[in-house]
């Protein structure tokens, strides 16, 4: 409720001048007021039960997470020497206040935009291409069927002998992490349009070209979409193994370095931020979704 | 049918009689034991692979008085550094665990914030007392002969390992600052393809990766550990929850060790021989860290400058900002090793003041003389045939050639580093040959033969070209 209701303030009274909207000094009747301030309450109602709910589950977690430490709950599953969130918390307000960690952080989104975009890219003609043409199918599905589960932590030395440069090896471990699920997704999307559809377009004259560009692509987007949502996941799945190679830089080399030191709360502190970091990705996926799909809920 | 059945009834009755019988007389308790190896870490196999292999630690366990029904059940988990190992530790899934001295310090520190259990340094796996076994090694191909000319250039390490802790020392013996190498912190097995791959221009690691990738063809070692003087050792922690309940079996475990050491003295090249077939680390280089006058010695005893070592290295992990306070002597914990040895009837005081390895010993056959001075001797291993020793550098290259002259297959050749002590594989090594050719002393370092030639009016020449002369000159 707390939040909902600050993030009600921001958005009515963005000047700091006008901090509390009910004792607003303007002549402005505050009748008028409130029932913009009900209005947007009701528009978004949806929304910020949604952001209250996830709040408040958040907070549960955390606070699950430090009774558990605290009182070093053994049942079967021991919290004996799981770092707090306190310990944690301490780790960030430490690695916070040098630079490198932002730039850890800063690195592996770079990484992670430039092998997605690549992956994106590739593989959704690609899967377009293969879902259309079944000579394609067959010639590239046994071969993407026996890359798909090889893990990325197994494709480090290959990914080493590979490419010219580190930063390319790591590249290329994120873009295979994202590349299948978004190359069966749109495969799945393409076999999922109705063939109505493409008779119909078909009676009307359509050629190839604009059964694809008005049928197809339009048609499969939503699963495209999927994939990339999934994609961008296992692309920070990836990154551990992944920035294994790099020994210098990124919030996965972080997580092993702190590892090969065992100091567990920066461990903590590491998967936390490629977390959050995997969440925000996620959702600017899905953002992009909403802009370009208006007609699709997602 | 039915006398059949009746039969099968009673015998099963009986079946379950006398195994509730037996089950009564002693009703057995099985403890499982995690033991953490480094089995690629090849100073650690005594402590580690040899028991396993050769059911040692169920030899010495003991069997009466309270472990009368007790079972003890070992599992043997393997890893490739120490952190793991101490994770391990930490979570109760291991309770004996093996690794290097930096790995070991950060094993105790890490256990003090554990409110079930610290970790005890029980006993040593193998050491070398100069610092020998963490080396830097860079391609075959680069121009790179010491450490000075890898000034700016990317190198990589595992950091928090023993061999980051000989880069550091090096670099501080030096005076050079913290930014002198681009360091980068790599796992061997990461290092190691990189650097085949020349995406690094040198890696640093620990046993046996300073000698293991010169020998696997693409690599030149440029820097020993045994250039910084400080001792570089493998030892055995194990859980103070685990020791205190039963000091017997930690007691056992070290009598295994001791066995262990003892069974690899007796036939070196066998024992590599063995731990090639179990660990997969070559044979060859198994041989030039645990054979004679090897680079590492076994020994389990905890020495004074052992500990001296650890304190250091909890120094340098401070200056780093990686530890707080950690006091190493309280961590060390002589009481099972001395019980050990005073179970098998052996004078522990004496082992521990003594830094005597065993060493190359014999009669050279090819220069008909015996060995008198190990550290200038040689060793030609010839496929199938076996370890012949030679006295002399000079002996060895002149066997070397006119075995291979006679159709033999040689699998490696040893000498003895002229400066350092260090045994080194001869086709890797530098040679000084005096301009009459008589004598002939090898080095692993450029630099070092140089000086040696420029001193003693020779010059130095590679193994191929040192071959030749020994020929002619024998």
């Amino acid at each position: 409720m707390d939040s909902a209701a600050r993030k009600l303030t921001e958005t009515v009274a963005p000047s700091p001048a006008t901090e509390n909207p009910l004792s607003a000094p303007e002549p402005v009747p505050a009748q008028l007021k409130t029932g913009w301030v009900w209005r947007w309450l009701a528009l978004h109602r949806s929304q910020l039960r949604t952001l209250a709910i996830g709040a408040v589950s958040l907070a549960l977690f955390l606070l699950a997470w430090h009774l558990l430490t605290k009182y070093r709950v053994t049942a079967h599953v021991r919290f004996v020497n799981v770092p707090s969130p306190e310990m944690v918390f301490d780790s960030l307000t430490r690695v916070a206040r040098d630079n490198k960690f932002l730039s850890h952080v800063f690195l592996s989104c770079r990484r992670i935009f430039i092998g997605f975009a690549i992956a994106a890219t590739v593989a959704v003609p690609l899967g377009l291409v293969m879902g259309r043409f079944r000579l394609v199918r067959e010639i590239v599905f046994p071969v993407s069927e026996v890359l798909r589960p090889i893990p990325a932590i197994a494709w480090v030395p290959m990914s080493i002998m590979l490419w010219p440069s580190n930063e390319e090896s790591i590249i290329f471990i994120t873009y295979l992490g994202s590349f299948f699920p978004i190359l069966l997704n749109t495969l799945h999307g393409i076999a999922m349009v109705d063939p109505v559809l493409i008779r119909a377009a078909q009676c009307l004259g359509a050629r190839e070209a604009s059964i694809f560009r008005d049928v197809y692509f339009p048609a499969t987007l939503p699963h495209v979409f999927t994939g990339l949502t999934v994609g961008m996941g296992v692309a920070w799945v990836s990154l551990i193994a992944a920035e294994m190679i790099s020994g210098q830089f990124g919030i996965g080399y972080f997580t092993w370095e702190a590892y090969s030191l065992v100091q567990y709360a920066d461990i903590a502190l590491g998967m936390i931020c490629i977390g959050v970091l995997g969440l925000g990705s996620s959702a600017l996926i899905r953002g992009l979704g909403r802009v370009v799909m208006p007609w699709a809920k997602t | 049918m039915s006398r059949n059945l009746g039969r099968t009834l009673a015998a099963v009755a009986l079946a379950a009689a006398i195994y509730g019988s037996t089950l009564a007389a002693r009703a057995q308790t099985v403890v499982t034991v995690g033991i953490g190896t480094q089995n690629t870490t090849t100073n650690t196999v005594t402590a580690g692979t040899i028991i396993r292999q050769l059911k040692l630690l169920e030899k010495y366990l003991p069997k009466d008085g309270k472990y009368a029904n007790l079972k003890f059940e070992f599992e043997w988990n393997n890893f490739t550094s120490g952190p793991p190992v101490t994770n391990g530790m930490m979570a109760n899934k291991l309770q004996f665990g093996m690794m290097g001295d930096y790995p070991l310090v950060v094993n105790g520190f890490t256990f003090q914030s554990n409110p079930e259990s610290k970790s005890r340094l029980i006993a040593v796996a193998a050491y070398n007392r100069f610092g020998s076994g963490n080396g830097l090694v860079v391609h075959k191909d680069s121009p790179y002969f010491e450490l000075s000319d890898l000034k700016g250039k990317l190198v990589s390490v595992p950091f928090g390992s023993a061999a980051h802790g000989m880069v550091l020392k090096a670099m501080q013996d030096r005076g050079w600052p913290p930014d002198y190498f681009q360091l980068v912190s790599q796992s061997p097995e990461v290092g190691s393809t990189n650097l085949q791959e020349k995406k690094i221009d040198g890696h640093a690691d620990f046993v046996p990766f300073a000698e293991l990738l010169p020998f696997r063809g693409f690599a030149r070692k440029i820097f020993d550990g045994v250039e910084t003087n400080l001792p570089t050792w493998h030892g055995v922690v194990v859980r103070t929850d685990f020791a205190e309940k039963y000091p017997e079996v930690v007691v056992a475990y070290i009598k295994a060790l001791i066995a262990a050491n003892e069974w690899f003295r007796a036939d070196p090249k066998l024992a590599s021989e063995k731990i090639q077939e179990w660990t997969g680390i070559n044979k060859e280089v198994v041989y030039i860290f645990l054979g004679p006058g090897g680079n590492m010695t076994t020994d389990p005893t905890i020495k004074p400058f052992l500990i001296d070592a650890a304190a250091q290295d909890v120094k340098v992990l401070q200056n780093l900002g990686r530890m707080k306070e950690f006091d190493v002597t309280k961590w060390v914990d002589d009481r099972y090793v001395r019980k050990a040895f005073a179970e098998l009837k052996l004078d522990y005081e004496a082992q521990l003041a003594s830094t005597a390895n065993y060493e190359v010993k014999g009669e050279d056959k090819f220069c008909n003389k015996p060995i008198v001075e190990p550290h200038k001797a040689g060793e030609v291993w010839v496929d199938e045939a076996g370890i012949e020793p030679l006295s002399s550098a000079a002996c060895t290259l002149a066997a070397y050639s006119s075995l291979k002259a006679k159709g033999k297959k040689i699998n490696v050749a040893y000498v003895f580093d002229s400066a350092r002590g260090i045994k080194l594989f001869a086709d890797q090594a530098y040679y000084a040959v005096a301009s009459d050719k008589t004598a002939i002393a090898p080095f692993l370092l450029k630099k070092d033969a140089e000086d040696y030639a420029a001193k003693n009016g020779g010059r130095v020449l590679s193994f191929d070209d040192a071959l030749k002369v020994a020929l002619s000159g024998g």
